[in-house]
């Protein structure tokens, strides 16, 4: 079974990715053998993530294959409420994970800005989802260091990021990677070997990415059945939070 | 669901269609660490997803040094001749008469590789003239690495070589990179029929694929998957899944490439 943890809805400004309708989310997963989806809304990234954060719940509501994913800020301004309002709404609504974008929404993850947002998701058990080019490798770890409980998932390697990813993977056990444009060169098995399955969480980027990288990367790659198995949903239904499996 | 499609699904190698990869590297290269960077790995990750040949320049004649590298790329297909074709590299800075007079007879190279970024210099450049006299008189494709926006490779620079040497096979190494860069590529090759699109890349996708091959036609679009540089699996994944029909698919997967390497076959 695959589940991708790493999904969008919403029009996008800088690129023909369709209209972001939960119609073409669904054909999308359908083609490529996707059962669920944990899902976000360029709402959320792109405009306001108070409202897209609102607005997702509404559009998921009844589609039990889409799971939402909210958008965090820190509280310093009090746009998404206190971290303890944002989390208990976020819970009430069936959100499974938070998505970070600190480079893009102008604010430091790893500063005293975020410490009791993240404290508050670890707390609630909901995973960090966020890109390496919106945090960076220090960020990461020192996210990961303040905040132990917190499960951290890093999309968007790319191919030019191994030699920080190891470093931060070997020094901490809360952190993992996403599949969405994990490119690296037998990249996968390499991380599979050294950190095994549990830390590589399924995901495809889509609609901005390709689905089928990432399906034909895990699909035809050097690994055991169980190891795929691991990589296309147990890993990821692991870092959820109780209830949400 | 067909019979490549199948594969994947059923995680064994695909069998239906001979895959050539028109675009390949091989070895290690500074920017970051590659986990197997050798031809015998990247043999075996061919062997593991039924990918029959690659065409390849080692990173060592791109990154650093042409002469060395050109030579590791030769011994690399003479080890694997029958999985492994080379590019000649040519950088302009050096020596690039005397690399052609050295390997331009040698069949293990089918084809000239340019990287003007990698270089620092343009594709219009007059060091490169001894590369498309070459071209011209013999029919050897030259794959250039293309960029959207670049002060040496973006798509204004194919043009205007393309427009120079409408007798030469120029293959657009990633197809300008970038979503404005596939349009622009599109444009270009449209414009200029010796232009074929190589389609790997970080931003490529199976849509845009098969724009491209509805625009072009199968026979202006080959499959690359600049592995070891990237992984091969993600590139060819999109045109697995591209939707193309399967003739066409067939073409842009390997029958296109396989036809543009015949080119010393008909020579004296």
């Amino acid at each position: 079974m695959l589940i991708d943890a790493d999904a969008m809805l919403g029009r996008h400004p800088r690129r023909d990715t369709g209209t972001g309708s939960i119609t073409e989310a669904l054909d999308r997963m359908d083609r490529f053998g996707i059962a669920e989806a944990v899902v976000s809304h360029t709402l959320s990234w792109l405009h306001d993530p108070a409202t897209g954060n609102r607005e997702l719940l509404d559009l998921v509501a009844g589609r039990p294959r889409l799971r939402p994913c909210w958008v965090m800020l820190p509280d310093t301004c009090g746009e998404t409420g206190t971290p303890a309002e944002f989390v208990a709404a976020a819970l009430a609504g069936g959100v499974c994970a938070v998505r970070a974008y600190p480079a893009d929404h102008g604010y430091d993850l790893a500063g005293g800005d975020c410490a009791s947002m993240l404290a508050a998701l670890a707390d609630a058990g909901l995973p960090l989802l966020v890109d390496a080019a919106q945090a960076g490798w220090p960020t990461v770890e020192s996210v990961a260091a303040a905040h132990p409980g917190l499960r951290v998932v890093v999309g968007g390697i790319g191919y030019r990021q191994l030699r920080q990813a190891a470093g931060v993977l070997s020094r901490t056990g809360n952190v993992h990677l996403g599949l969405a444009n994990l490119s690296s060169h037998c990249g996968l098995e390499w991380l599979v070997d050294r950190y095994g399955a549990g830390r590589i969480v399924f995901g495809t980027g889509a609609p901005l990415r390709d689905p089928a990288e990432a399906v034909t990367r895990l699909l035809w790659a050097e690994l055991d059945d169980a190891d795929v198995a691991a990589i296309g949903s147990g890993t990821l239904l692991g870092l959820l939070p109780v209830g949400a499996v | 669901m067909n019979a490549i499609t199948s594969a994947v699904w059923s995680r064994r190698p695909q069998t239906s269609v001979r895959i050539v990869d028109a675009h390949a590297h091989a070895g290690p290269y500074s920017l970051f660490f590659i986990p197997e960077a050798s031809p015998d790995a990247m043999v075996r990750v061919m062997d593991r997803c039924g990918v029959a040949h690659a065409v390849i320049s080692s990173h060592l004649a791109i990154q650093l040094d042409a002469a060395a590298g050109n030579a590791a790329t030769a011994e690399a297909v003479g080890r694997a001749p029958d999985r492994f074709t080379g590019y000649l590299t040519v950088n302009p800075w050096q020596d690039p008469d005397g690399e052609l007079a050295r390997w331009g007879d040698d069949p293990r190279f089918g084809g000239i590789k340019l990287h003007p970024d990698l270089h620092d210099y343009p594709l219009t450049g007059r060091r490169y003239a001894g590369v498309w006299e070459f071209a011209r008189r013999t029919g050897c494709p030259v794959l250039t690495h293309t960029y959207d926006g670049s002060p040496y490779n973006d798509l204004d620079e194919v043009d205007a070589v393309a427009a120079e040497h409408p007798d030469v096979v120029i293959i657009a190494g990633h197809a300008g990179a970038t979503p404005l860069g596939f349009d622009r590529a599109v444009e270009v090759a449209q414009r200029r029929p010796g232009v074929i699109l190589e389609v790997c890349g970080s931003f490529n996708t199976g849509p845009d694929i098969a724009r491209m091959v509805r625009e072009l036609g199968p026979d202006r679009v080959v499959y690359g998957s600049d592995f070891p540089f990237i992984d091969l699996r993600i590139s060819l994944g999109r045109v697995i899944f591209s939707g193309l029909a399967e003739t066409d698919q067939a073409a842009v997967l390997g029958a296109t490439m396989t036809r543009l390497l015949q080119w010393r076959s008909g020579q004296g």
